[in-house]
This record gives structure tokens, sequence and C-alpha cells, in this order.
């Protein structure tokens, strides 16, 4: 674990899917983030984000 | 605009992970070659996202979208003339030169194959225009924010200086370096979006062509006349002007991008940097260009109902540098608003640290190290090089607050450094592939080429600007006016550094091997597979090219 946090790939990977993971949710749970448009983004943005976190330097 | 709290939490984790990439890049640092140039270690397909990042920097992303709006698809020559071609050249013939000579800096190239005063010369001109661009770039972030978020803006100029500082200040050149890659696909999957919803809205590519003059949908059918285009030029002033001595003076020669390049593990690598770097540069218009076309297209009268408008300046015309903020507030819900708003903050940060770590290297390596302390323990060099880190950063700030006190500071800067960067590349060129050329040949070349920059401007005027000496010529756009300038200071230093050249001593032979095209071994076929090498590579990236100038001709 320690090795893959000195990854860019691998820091890159979690960045995207956290942000994804707060435009899903909030999608999900708050009328003011329930746009078609955040889930899209978001689903791209965790496929990219995992496809990263399994990407070798 | 107004931000909700899951904007806040986007931007807020921005910047946790980017101060977390200096810690964790802080354990590698040992030597001033950790700090300053990487020591040599980046993959690939780091220094080649980080090439290209480090030219999009957000004055080029607002910038870019607003010439999309402003000139149409014209905007696309920025890419498919003024640097695909320079980026593959970079690769195939300069790069051997720049890492084979092991030279840390390109100043350094430059006392290597000249002479300490060409050196120092290009060093304090470099060192000073970057410490500029990095304060333009801070104060261009806070001066957006405080516009369309109504933040404060000493409170922008200095979080935003902070979070760059402790981030440089950790982990130096690679800590910048990784988040201009990190940078890099916060814009490109931020703004993707963008683009496909607008184009949606405006009814697809064929409905823009629909609405829109011609001139403003085709790249090169209306460059016959300056007269007959939105930017002012015809074909010829596009080539030899952007094209050639615009396009290869920046890309080939300014050390903020070459560095990147430069950190790269061998030479194979150091080569294919800009030529990969060109893949995703070539497509970047979709991401910068295309919005500000859709931006414009929406204001015609068959799109109004869409109730899109570029917001207008003070004297009542289009402000287009408003162009992007404006679509990503008429687009953007709340959620998808903190990537964008992030994304435009992640390119002003990035801009000014690709900035402080090209300036402390070649402060450091250049200035200090060349001309005041000599001979230190590495130690010495790395301390030093954090100091110049925090200087660097305290004069950013500095420049910030000089250019929101003067209004046409950033013009003039501009300005200046058109005049220094202009005449650079035949210098570069000459001292490349002509073994002929000397320290002296360079050195006078340099300048009478920037002061035949500085006599062009003076003498020519376009659109109210320039003709400061007696305004002699009248250009219709100041955008052709820069190209003239550029040729003429090119043209100048190449004559005038080939004149001196042959009138003085020249370096022996032995001194110019691996400097000079002539002298050195070539390592071109080094790699067995041809999809390896700089040259079959960048062959294939200019037939593509050529190809898309076709499609949108």
């Amino acid at each position: 674990m320690l090795e893959k946090i000195n990854q860019l790939s691998f820091v890159i990977g979690i960045f995207f899917i956290i942000v994804s993971i707060i435009l899903l949710v909030g999608y999900l749970v708050s009328d003011a983030i329930h746009f078609p448009i955040n889930l899209y983004s978001g689903v791209g943005m965790m496929i990219f984000g995992i496809v990263m976190v399994n990407f070798k330097d | 605009m107004r931000l909700q709290l899951a904007d806040y939490l986007i931007i807020f984790v921005y910047f946790l992970f980017v101060i977390a990439v200096g810690f964790i890049i802080k354990k590698r640092i040992k030597s001033s070659n950790d700090f300053l140039s990487s020591n040599r270690s980046i993959p690939l397909w780091i220094t080649s996202l980080a090439f290209i990042s480090a030219n999009l920097g957000a004055q080029e992303v607002l910038g870019m979208v607003a010439s999309g709006a402003k000139y149409g698809i014209m905007t696309v020559h920025f890419y498919w003339v003024g640097a695909i071609f320079a980026m593959v050249f970079l690769g195939v013939f300069m790069m051997p030169f720049y890492y084979g000579s092991k030279a840390r800096s390109v100043p350094e190239y430059l006392s290597m194959r000249f002479d300490e005063k060409t050196r120092a010369l290009n060093a304090i001109t470099f060192a000073v225009m970057t410490v500029f661009s990095s304060g333009i770039s801070l104060y261009a972030l806070a001066k957006l924010l405080e516009v369309i978020l109504h933040w404060n803006f000493d409170l922008c100029i200095w979080i935003a200086a902070g979070i760059v500082m402790v981030y440089t200040f950790l982990g130096g050149l690679t800590s910048a370096v990784y988040n201009e890659v990190l940078q890099f696909f916060l814009i490109v999957l931020g703004l993707s979006p963008l683009v496909i919803v607008a184009l949606h809205d405006a009814g697809g590519w064929g409905n823009i062509q629909a609405n829109l003059q011609p001139e403003l949908t085709h790249a090169w059918k209306y460059m016959d006349k300056a007269e007959n285009n939105p930017l002012g030029v015809n074909f010829m002033s596009l080539i030899f002007g952007l094209g050639f001595v615009m396009s290869f003076g920046y890309w080939c020669t300014d050390f903020l991008v070459i560095q990147r390049a430069m950190i790269a593990k061998n030479m194979s690598e150091a080569q294919r940097t800009p030529i990969i770097a060109a893949i995703p540069k070539m497509f970047m218009p979709l991401i910068v260009v295309l919005p500000g076309i859709i931006a414009i297209a929406l204001m015609q009268p068959a799109l109004q109902s869409k109730g899109y408008s570029i917001p207008m300046d003070e004297s009542g015309g289009l402000n287009y540098t408003m162009t992007l903020p404006s679509l990503i507030a008429h687009y953007y819900p709340t959620g998808l608003l903190g990537v964008g708003i992030t994304a435009l903050i992640a390119s002003f940060m990035s801009g000014m640290a690709g900035n402080v770590t090209a300036f402390n290297a070649v402060f450091t390596y250049d200035i200090y190290q060349s001309y005041f302390v000599k001979n230190k323990s590495d130690q010495h060099y790395l301390t030093v090089g954090k100091l110049i880190t925090l200087i660097g950063i305290l004069l950013s700030i500095f420049t910030a607050y000089l250019a929101a006190s003067f209004n046409n500071i950033n013009d003039f800067l501009q300005l200046v450094f058109s005049f220094v960067n202009g005449p650079l590349f035949a210098t570069f060129l000459l001292g490349m592939f002509w073994k002929r050329t000397t320290g002296h040949g360079a050195f006078w070349g340099l300048l009478i080429g920037t002061l035949a920059a500085a006599v062009t401007h003076g003498l020519t005027i376009a659109e109210g600007k320039g003709g400061w000496i007696s305004p002699m010529y009248e250009i219709s756009s100041g955008m052709g006016q820069a190209f003239i300038v550029a040729a003429f200071s090119w043209i100048a230093n190449f004559v005038s550094t080939i004149i001196v050249s042959l009138f003085t001593k020249p370096k022996p032979d032995e001194a110019l091997r691996g400097l000079v095209y002539s002298l050195t071994q070539k390592v071109y076929a080094n790699e067995k597979k041809w999809y390896l090498r700089a040259g079959p590579l960048g062959l294939i990236l200019l037939l593509i090219t050529i190809l898309l100038n076709i499609i949108f001709f």
C-alpha cells in the first residue's frame, strides 16, 4: 500500500474516485445535486479513477 | 455564481491532494539535483503530460476559449500550426543536444555551446520573465475568483501562493510536475462534460456551421488576405510568424517546457516526451477552442432561446475572457460546478508552480552557482534551491500586487517577453546546426534581434497598440502585428549572428562534440521497435496534423 501511495497514477486515481463519490452520493441524497450531468460525470470519473489506481507507473 | 457545500468539498479535496503530493515527494529529496531537476528519473507518461501541462495554465485555457469565440476555428492554428511541428522538431533534432550535453538547464547548454555572457543574458531574462509570469498567473486567479465568486482578492492571493509554496518547497520540481499531471486530467475530465452538453444544446457541429459566418468555421479557406478573416493575417504571415518563429521560439527554447523533457529517464524517453505530448496537444482544441465557438454560436438569433450570452465589459463590448467561466456558470449545476472551478484554480496554481520551479533551477544553477558561490557542497545548493523557491513565491506575490496596481502592466510585460523570446530560436538553430556560430555572434544576435522586435513594434500600429516611435505602418490586428514583430526580430537575429560569427573566432571542434549536429554521433535509431523511435512517431503525427488541417480547411 505504501509503495502504491508513491505512484502518481494511484494518487490521481484516488483523487478522481473521491470526487466521483461526492458527485454520486450527492446525486442520490441531495436535491441540489440531483442532475443527470452529475451522475454521468461521476460515473465517468469513477471508471477513470479505478483504471488509474490499477495502472502501473 | 454561488458555490454549495459539494463544490467547496471538491475544492478542499484538491488542495488536500496537492499538498499531500508534496509530502509524498519530500521523502525522495536528498540532493539539489533531486529538488531542482528530479535527478532524471521521471517516467515517460509523466514527463509527456507535464510537458503539455506546462503550457496549459489558466491563461492559456481562458485565452484559447476566448480566442475561439473571437476568431472561431482559426484558433486551432495555435495548435496545428503553432505547436505540433515545433514539438516534433524538438523531439527529433534538438533533444539529443539538450539531454545528451547533460546540461541541467537551457542557459547551461548556452554556456557549453557559446560562452558565459550568452548564458547570463538568457538566464537573467528568463528568471525575470518567470517571476513576472508567475505573479501574473496569481493575479489573474485572484481577479477571476473575485469577479465570479466574489471571494476576497487578498485572501485568494495568499492562500493560492501558500499552497503552491508548500508543495514546491517540499517536493521541488517533481512535486510541481506531479501536480501538473493531476491538473491535466482535472482540466480534461472537468471540461469535457461542458463541451458535450453545450455542443448538444447548440444542435451539434452541423448546426453551429449553419448559424455562424463561414470565416469562423473554416481554418484556411479565408486566409488568402488578411482582411478576409477575423484573425487579420494572411497565410504567409501565419506560417512564418506563428508556425515558424513564435512556435519554434517557444517550444524549442523555453526552459519551462523543455525542463519537463530533460528530467526523463534516458535519451530515448527525452526525445519522445514532446512527441507523445503532441498527441493530446493535437486534440486539445476540442476542450479549449470548441467551447468558444459554441459560445458565439449560442448568441446567434436562431439559438438565442438557449439563454446564453458572453458577458459584456465596461465599454459595452463582449468580454471574451469570461467566455469559459460564463459557460461553466450556465451549464454546470452544483457538484460539477465545483469540478469546473477546481480545474480553473488548478491550472492557475500549476502555471505558477511551473514558473517558480523553472525560476529556482535557473537562478540556483545559472546565476548563484555560476557567478556568486562556486564549489560548495551539494547540501548547500539544496538549501539555496529551497530558499530561492520561497523567494520566488514572495516575488510572485509582489508582482501580483504590481499587476493589480497598474492596469497595463500585463500587456507591457507580455510585449517585453515577446521581444526577448521572438529572436531566441535563431540563436539555437544556428548554434546547434552551424558549428561556425560563435559566442559573440550569439550574444550580439540576441541583443540585435530583441532591439529589432522593439523597433518593429514602435513603427507599426494595430488596434491602437504600438507605433510609439512613429506609426508608419498600420496592421489590421494585434495578432498580425505580433507575428510580424516576431518575424523581423528572428531575421535580424539570424543575419546578425551569422555576420558577427564570420568575423569572430569559433570554438574548436573538440569543444563542440555533443553540442552541434555535425559533430555529434546520431542516436535516433537506438530503439529497435519503430514505434519507440522519435522519427517515425513524429512523422505519423505530422501526417495526422496535415489531415486535420485538410478536414477543417
